[in-house]
C-alpha cells in the first residue's frame, strides 16, 4: 500500500513536470482560490453598493472595468463572483459525483437485474435534455443558489454513473476482489472497500469537467432570469448587461470573459487529471 | 437489425415515460396550493374547496391523477396556459417552426465545418493550423453561447451594421417571395452563426480523433506498405470509417443544441420556443413550461432514435451485435 502511494505521488510529480494541461489547471485553481480569499483586499468598491456612476465605461472614476446600470463596480463584482462560481462547481459536482459513483458502482458490481434496470435508467437520463429539467425545477421550487446547486448536482449523475459502472464491471472480475469474496466479506463491504475506491478515478476526472459544466449551467439559468438575486454571479452580470448591450458592452463582456477563463481552467484540470489517473498515458512520449 | 430498432424504440418510450413521471412528481411536489390560488386569498370555505377539488380531480388519490395525466398527454393534450388561457399545444405549435429552422441550419453547418476542419487537422496533426484550431475549439467549448451571441451582436450588428440585431423578419416592410426568404436569412445569420460556432467543437474533436485513430490502424499501414495511393486510402477507407462517429455526435449533441437554441433565441429575439420559454418563466406559466419540457424531451428522443437507426444502416457492426 505504501509503495503504491509513492508511485501515485511520483506520477503526480511527473504530470506536473511534463503535462502542461495539468500544470495550468492546478495553477489556475490555486489562483482562483487566492482571488476568492483576497477579494475584499483587491476589490476597489463594495460590489453590492449602488454607486453614482451608472454605466460608466471602463477606466472612468476609478472603475477599472466600468459599472453596470445600477452603478455597481464591475471589477469588484467579478472578483466576488468567483466565489459563486467555485461554490456552484464544487457542491453540484460533489453531489453528482457521489450519486454517480454509488448508483453506477452498485449497477456494475451487483450486475443482473439491478444492472439492467439501472443501465436503462442511465441511458434514459442521458437522453433527456437536462437543462430543461433544471430550468423547470428551479422555476417551480425557487431560484436560491442552494436550490440551483442541488438541482444541477442531482441531474448530472448519469455520466458519472456510466463511467463507474464500467469500472465496477471490470473490477469485480479482478483477483483481489475475488479473493475478498473467498474470504467471506459481504457484498456491501466489497463494494465500499474495493470496488468504489479503486474505480473512482475516471469519475474524478469527469467530475472536474462537470464542474465546468455546472458553472456554464448556472450562468445559463441566470441568463433566463433564474439566478439567485441575493448573490453576485457572472451569469447575472451578463443577463443584466443584455439590455444595455449597445450602450454598455462592458457589463456583459468582462463577466463572460471571466466565465470562459474559469471554465477553461477546469477543462485543463480535468484533462490533466485524466492523464495523471490513466496509467496507460505516458507523458514524455507526447513530447514537445 | 429489427431487434436493434425495437430495442432503441423501447429505450425511447422508456425515456418519454420517465420524463412524464418526473413532470408529474415535480408538479405534485412543487410548493403552493393550486386550490388556494383558485379560491383567492381571503376565502377559506371548505365547501368551495371540496367543489373545486372535485372539479379538477384533485380529491382523487395520486395514482388516479397520475393515470389521467398520462392519458391526457398521450392523447396529445398538454394542458392550458394559465396566463393566456390558450392550449399549450397551439402555443408550442406556433413557435416550433422557427426553432427547428434555426437549430437545424446551425447543426448542419456545424457538422459540415467541424468535420471538415477535424479531418484537415488530423491529416496535419501537430502543425500550426492544427494547434490554432484546437485552441479555438477549446475556447469555444468554454463559451456561454448567449454571451458569444451578445458579442457577435455588438461587433456585426451594432458596430458594423451588417446584420439586424433581432427578430426574424423586418417589421417595417412586407416582403414576399424571394425577398422574404432573403430577409429571413439576413436575420438568421447571426443567431445561426453563434449556434454553429458553439456546436463546431463537438464535431471537430470527434472527426479529428477518429481520423487519427483509423489512420493508425494496421490495415491502413498494410495498404501503405503495398503502395496504395494516399488519396485512395483516404477516400476509400479512412474517410468512410471516420465519418461514422459524426452521425452519433449529431444525435448526442441534440440536447445541447436545443438548449443553445433556447438561449440564443432570447439574445436575438428570434420568435421561437426559446422566447416562449422565457416569457413562460417570467410569468410563472407552469403548464407551458412543462409542455415545452415534454415536447423537447420527446423531440430529442425521437431524433436520437432516428440517428441510431441511420447509424446502424451505415455501420453493420452495430446491427449484428
Amino acid at each position: 500500500m505504501d509503495r503504491r502511494k509513492h508511485a501515485g505521488l511520483a506520477r503526480v510529480k511527473e504530470a506536473f513536470l511534463y503535462d502542461w494541461q495539468f500544470r495550468a489547471g492546478v495553477a489556475g485553481v490555486v489562483i482562483l482560490l487566492a482571488l476568492v480569499v483576497a477579494a475584499p483586499l483587491l476589490a476597489s468598491h463594495d460590489p453590492y453598493e449602488f454607486g453614482v456612476d451608472n454605466l460608466a465605461p471602463p477606466g472612468t472614476a476609478g472603475h477599472l472595468l466600468g459599472t453596470n446600470h445600477m452603478g455597481q463596480d464591475a471589477y469588484s463584482m467579478i472578483l466576488y463572483g468567483i466565489r459563486t462560481s467555485l461554490q456552484v462547481a464544487l457542491i453540484s459536482s460533489l453531489i453528482s459525483g457521489v450519486l454517480g459513483v454509488l448508483i453506477g458502482g452498485a449497477a456494475g458490481y451487483f450486475g443482473g437485474k439491478t444492472d439492467l434496470v439501472i443501465s436503462e435508467l442511465i441511458n434514459a437520463f442521458l437522453m433527456v435534455p437536462t437543462f430543461f429539467l433544471i430550468m423547470l425545477i428551479v422555476a417551480l421550487f425557487g431560484n436560491s443558489i442552494t436550490n440551483v446547486m442541488i438541482v444541477i448536482g442531482i441531474t448530472n449523475w448519469p455520466g458519472n454513473a456510466k463511467l463507474m459502472r464500467a469500472q465496477a464491471l471490470s473490477l469485480r472480475e479482478r483477483t483481489f476482489v475475488r479473493g475478498a469474496v473467498a474470504m467471506g466479506e459481504t457484498r456491501l463491504q466489497i463494494l465500499f472497500k474495493y470496488i468504489l475506491p479503486n474505480g473512482i478515478f475516471p469519475v474524478v476526472a469527469n467530475t472536474t469537467r462537470g464542474m465546468a459544466g455546472a458553472i456554464l449551467t448556472e450562468a445559463s439559468l441566470s441568463f433566463l432570469g433564474l439566478g439567485d438575486p441575493n448573490i453576485i454571479s457572472w451569469g447575472q452580470m451578463i443577463y443584466a448587461g443584455k439590455n444595455y448591450i449597445t450602450t454598455g458592452w462592458w457589463v456583459s463582456a468582462f463577466a463572460g470573459a471571466a466565465t470562459i477563463l474559469t471554465v477553461i481552467i477546469f477543462y485543463l484540470l480535468g484533462d490533466g487529471l485524466n492523464h495523471v489517473l490513466n496509467p496507460k498515458y505516458a507523458f514524455e512520449s507526447r513530447g514537445k | 437489425m429489427k431487434r436493434y430498432v425495437i430495442r432503441r424504440i423501447f429505450s425511447a418510450i422508456l425515456t418519454v415515460f420517465i420524463v412524464l413521471t418526473l413532470n408529474f412528481i415535480i408538479i405534485k411536489a412543487a410548493p403552493g396550493d393550486p386550490i388556494k390560488s383558485l379560491m383567492g386569498k381571503d376565502t377559506n370555505d371548505p365547501a368551495l374547496r371540496a367543489a373545486l377539488e372535485e372539479k379538477w380531480g384533485l380529491n382523487e388519490p395520486a395514482y388516479v391523477q397520475y393515470g389521467s395525466y398520462l392519458i391526457n398527454v398521450l392523447r396529445g393534450d398538454l394542458g392550458t396556459s394559465i396566463i393566456y388561457n390558450s392550449s399549450v399545444n397551439s402555443m408550442i405549435g406556433a413557435k416550433a417552426g422557427p426553432t427547428v429552422l434555426l437549430g437545424l441550419t446551425a447543426a448542419l453547418a456545424a457538422l459540415v465545418v467541424g468535420t471538415a476542419l477535424g479531418i484537415f487537422c488530423a491529416q496535419h496533426e501537430g502543425g500550426i493550423i492544427d494547434g490554432l484550431l484546437s485552441a479555438i475549439s477549446y475556447a469555444l467549448d468554454a463559451m456561454p453561447s448567449f454571451w458569444l451571441g451578445l458579442m457577435l451582436m455588438i461587433v456585426f450588428a451594432t458596430h458594423l451594421g451588417l446584420f439586424p440585431t433581432s427578430g426574424m423578419t423586418d417589421p417595417r416592410s412586407s416582403y414576399t417571395g424571394f425577398a422574404h426568404i432573403l430577409d429571413i436569412l439576413r436575420h438568421m445569420a447571426l443567431p445561426a452563426l453563434t449556434l454553429a460556432l458553439v456546436s463546431v467543437p463537438g464535431y471537430f474533436r470527434i472527426a479529428k480523433s477518429s481520423v487519427v485513430q483509423v489512420s493508425n490502424e494496421e490495415f491502413i499501414t498494410t495498404f501503405r506498405a503495398v503502395g496504395m495511393s494516399e488519396k485512395k486510402i483516404f477516400s476509400k477507407y479512412v474517410f468512410r470509417n471516420a465519418i461514422l462517429p459524426t452521425i452519433t455526435t449529431f444525435g448526442i449533441t441534440m440536447a445541447f443544441l436545443i438548449t443553445g437554441v433556447t438561449l440564443i433565441e432570447i439574445v436575438f429575439a428570434w420568435p421561437g420556443m426559446g422566447r416562449l420559454t422565457m416569457t413562460a418563466i417570467n410569468q410563472r406559466d407552469y403548464p407551458t413550461l412543462m409542455g415545452i419540457y415534454l415536447v423537447v424531451a420527446i423531440g430529442v428522443s425521437v431524433v436520437m432514435i432516428v440517428v441510431d437507426v441511420v447509424y446502424a444502416l451505415f455501420d453493420p457492426r452495430i446491427r449484428y451485435e
